[in-house]
């Protein structure tokens, strides 16, 4: 399978944060999600790839085209979606779909008809008075009626109710139909990404922490319970990162790819168990154990 | 070229349900043939199709998949698609019953913790089937 994006040494310096060196790779047909906390550097990364600023060092390639070398090519086959974007100039829906149709050859009519109808969007809607949601809308329509090649989210979701969210994520399915169609969307909507995205990629201060397929990285991870007799204590190690301790019951996030569990059988732990964790809870322990560290 | 059916109705499938979403689907195909509501020889959907009757990933479904593969329920042809496989009715039995010992297995234990003896256990037994009917 080939890679719709690959970012290489990817650097970003800014006065009080940097980015990276950063490695993303997202499998060409996959619906990758993006996820971090707060000022984690997803937006810098999204930007990056779209030639918003310039990275000091590193290597953006998107369909097999250098982000910068081959820009025009790249903007053409590419799409991004951000909660930025603001289309009131146009004034009316119908207004700003025809200016932007006319840049893409790819237009899909039917398509955007067909999605003006399920986001409840009209011609004659003045802009400014829509919703937050339906100006999210708006621009996802502009951005899916193109038929780009990869399509670049930044937290699209963001003041969807659930029946739209829902919408989304089905034409996002239906875009990735082919195989041959790329989403890269980033969010803190975790359960949405759970079930909807193949691979994710977790970063936190400008570092990527983990990457691959959702359910491979999700099922890598357990809570576990276990108590110490004769005052044993346990100490953060290499998979093993201790949560809570309460006298001598402990709370820990393993890594079942580590020697952690065989540690913890021969220090003497008793009465382990394992819980499975979904993707939400993951992110919390990882982000807190990185805050303890 | 397609021959899938139209519609698709395993789902919905849901986390609040017990077990992982490629699990669900797993057992949703599975009860579909082992019922004989999808035979042998027929075609099930693409799993991109799926994925998105379903509104779950690409990678649930297929993961789903390659598991009813591995148990010989289900074939893939290159090119042509996934189907029901012959002996599909009665491996989906088959892994159906094994799943039913566990789980009686699990209900025993747990009526012979709450002090149940053997007769009470197999009258609770009855008791539950009756119910079903």
């Amino acid at each position: 399978m080939t890679n719709a994006i690959e970012i290489r040494g990817l650097v970003k310096k800014y006065p009080r944060f940097q980015l990276g060196p950063l490695d993303l790779t997202v499998p060409q047909g996959a619906i990758y999600g993006l996820i971090g906390p707060n000022g984690a550097g997803k937006t810098t990364a999204i930007d990056l790839i779209f030639g918003m600023g310039r990275n000091d060092a590193g290597q953006i390639r998107v369909l097999d085209l250098d982000h910068r070398a081959d820009e025009v090519a790249l903007k053409r086959r590419a799409a991004y979606v951000s909660p930025d974007l603001n289309f009131q100039v146009w004034g009316k829906v119908g207004k700003a779909i025809r200016f932007v149709r006319g840049f893409y050859p790819e237009w899909d009519e039917a398509y955007c008809a067909a999605l003006m109808k399920a986001f409840h969007l009209s011609d004659t809607d003045k802009i400014v008075t829509l919703s937050f949601g339906a100006k999210t809308k708006l621009s996802l329509l502009l951005a899916l009626s193109r038929r780009p090649e990869v399509l670049i989210l930044d937290e699209p979701t963001t003041g969807l109710d659930a029946v739209s969210k829902q919408q989304v994520f089905g034409e996002l399915l239906k875009a990735v139909e082919d195989g041959e169609h790329t989403v890269l969307i980033s969010s803190h909507g975790l359960s949405d990404i759970e079930r909807f995205a193949d691979h994710i990629g977790m970063i936190k201060d400008g570092k990527l922490l983990l990457e691959g397929r959702t359910d491979k990285v999700v099922d890598r991870y357990r809570f576990v319970e276990f108590f110490s007799s004769n005052g044993t204590t346990f100490q953060n190690r290499e998979g093993l990162a201790i949560l809570r301790r309460t006298e001598n019951r402990w709370h820990a996030l393993l890594d079942q790819e580590s020697d952690a569990l065989n540690w913890l059988e021969t220090r003497g732990a008793e009465q382990i168990s394992l819980t499975r964790l979904t993707l939400e809870d993951l992110f919390v322990a990882l982000v807190k154990e990185e805050e303890a560290a | 070229m397609t021959n899938e059916p139209k519609s698709w109705l395993i789902g919905p499938i849901s986390p609040a349900a017990g077990g992982t979403l490629y699990q669900q689907i797993v057992d949703r195909l599975k009860r579909e043939i082992s019922e004989g509501r999808l035979e042998p020889g027929a075609a099930l959907p693409s799993f991109r199709h799926l994925a998105e009757d379903l509104l779950v990933s690409v990678i649930t479904v297929k993961r789903a998949y390659e598991e009813l593969e591995r148990e010989g329920i289900i074939f893939r042809r290159q090119g042509l698609g996934t189907f029901v496989a012959e002996q599909g009715h009665d491996r989906s039995r088959e892994t159906k019953l094994v799943a039913a010992r566990d789980l009686l297995r699990a209900g025993f234990r747990e009526a012979a913790e709450a002090g149940l003896k053997p007769a009470q256990i197999l009258e609770l037994a009855r008791e539950i089937l009756r119910e079903k009917e």
